[in-house]
């Protein structure tokens, strides 16, 4: 019988989306060019060879480990490529995805990758060949707005500030801008070096849009328990407060 | 600075809903001036370093955030910040609904208004470090601790 995950509970447009998020059934939006997707990563130059720090696995011969056997290296660990990042930061004010929904895509849907969350930014680390894929599947799809959601690599504040008169979000090092085609460039590359020339990552999605495609509860658009006058809470919290009811007051341990 | 009047001074606090570009600040400002009554502003905000503070490319000059200046009166300041709220101190409280009609001409977004205690009144650590005992009341907390009292406080002329 074939399993199907459930994921995440829940009929609201947030619970939906995570749904989208975790399983990886998302839309694609946009098409931005390998070459442009590690520009702005900035770990090598676009038609450059992968840098390696060790030789190849086939060549280099491994102990006898039944789950070195088992396990099929991906294609970036058998070449011995450097390990690198991409890092988003998504704004509170309903970019599609927020760091924990990220983690969670990276986690179950790519291989021999290491997601790391934190309140202002989520970054995915892997192998330079696998992390370049990885981040053009992100920057294509609906998990990301050019304006709500951009590649830092560092000085990450912003995801919790008010969006400019743009509709972008803050960026000390301003990394991005709405050219008058209404088209989102990155002028930077993830770390704030200059680039020689911009990069177009597309249009930016209309408000409607963004709170209809976002995974974040908030009480102006989909509540997490309602409004003070009116608590309704969402299956999701339901769920985790069953979770929270039978671990701490009933000593429950799923094991 | 501002000769006496026989009416309270009121504090307002300005917030718009969205930050503000240098140029909609300056339209703001000038709004805000044409309407008068204003003893003390105060302009607040996210940091726009000038040159990228850390990280691989740290030392490069950021070129968006260069050159950017405010001027009110006969006065120009540099502007530092992103503007994100703009505290207002008013002679009386009948310059509040001018003040409110003049970011309605201004800003293209909704804002709120709120009426307040927002400036210092006594002199903390970082004051006495700053300017010493007899600090000018006036002046306590209107700029951040790391400021420079020549560079981003300036003083307008009594004209209106």
């Amino acid at each position: 019988m074939a399993y199907e995950p459930q994921y995440y509970p829940g009929s609201t447009s947030a619970g939906v989306n995570r749904r989208k998020h975790m399983s990886g059934d998302l839309e694609k939006l946009r098409d931005i060019s390998d070459a442009d997707i590690v520009t702005i990563m900035g770990h090598r130059a676009p038609g450059e060879d992968y840098p390696s720090t060790h030789p190849p696995l086939s060549e280099m011969g491994e102990p006898d480990c039944p789950i070195r056997q088992l396990v099929e290296p991906t294609p970036g660990a058998a070449a011995g490529d450097r390990i690198r990042y991409s890092q988003f930061a998504d704004s509170m004010y309903n970019a599609p995805s927020i760091p924990y929904w990220r983690s969670y895509w990276a986690a179950i849907n790519c291989r021999g990758c290491d997601p790391g969350t934190l309140s202002g930014r989520q970054i995915v680390e892997a192998r330079e060949r696998e992390i370049e894929e990885y981040t053009k599947v992100q920057m294509d799809s609906e998990m990301t707005d050019p304006a709500l959601a951009t590649m830092r690599g560092c000085t990450v504040h912003g995801h919790s500030l008010r969006l400019d008169e743009e509709g972008m979000m803050f960026d000390m090092l301003a990394r991005c801008e709405l050219g008058d085609d209404g088209n989102i460039y990155y002028s930077k590359d993830q770390v704030g070096i200059p680039l020689d020339q911009k990069v177009n990552v597309g249009k930016p999605m209309s408000d409607e849009e963004a709170a209809k495609r976002t995974t974040i509860f908030r009480y102006d658009n989909v509540a997490f328990g309602g409004t003070i006058e009116n608590r309704d809470f969402d299956e999701g919290l339901v769920a985790l407060h069953h979770m929270w009811e039978r671990r701490s007051l009933w000593g429950f341990r799923p094991e | 600075m501002v000769t006496k009047s026989d009416t309270e001074p009121v504090q307002i606090e300005i917030f718009p809903q969205r930050f503000l570009k240098p140029e909609t600040a300056q339209r703001l400002l000038n709004e805000i001036y044409k309407v008068g009554g204003i003893t003390r502003i105060m302009i607040q905000g996210p940091n726009l370093p000038k040159s990228i503070p850390y990280g691989p490319g740290r030392g490069l000059p950021i070129e968006e955030n260069l050159d950017l200046l405010l001027e009110m009166g006969d006065q120009a300041l540099e502007l530092r910040v992103k503007v994100g709220r703009i505290w207002l101190e008013l002679a009386s409280e009948d310059y509040i609904e001018k003040i409110e009609a003049a970011c309605e001409r201004a800003l293209p977004f909704s804002f709120t208004t709120k009426k307040g205690k927002f400036f210092r009144t006594t002199s903390t650590v970082s004051d006495y470090a700053k300017y010493g005992t007899d600090a000018d009341k006036r002046i306590i907390g209107l700029i951040d601790p790391k400021a420079k009292r020549e560079r981003d406080l300036a003083i307008l002329s009594d004209s209106r």
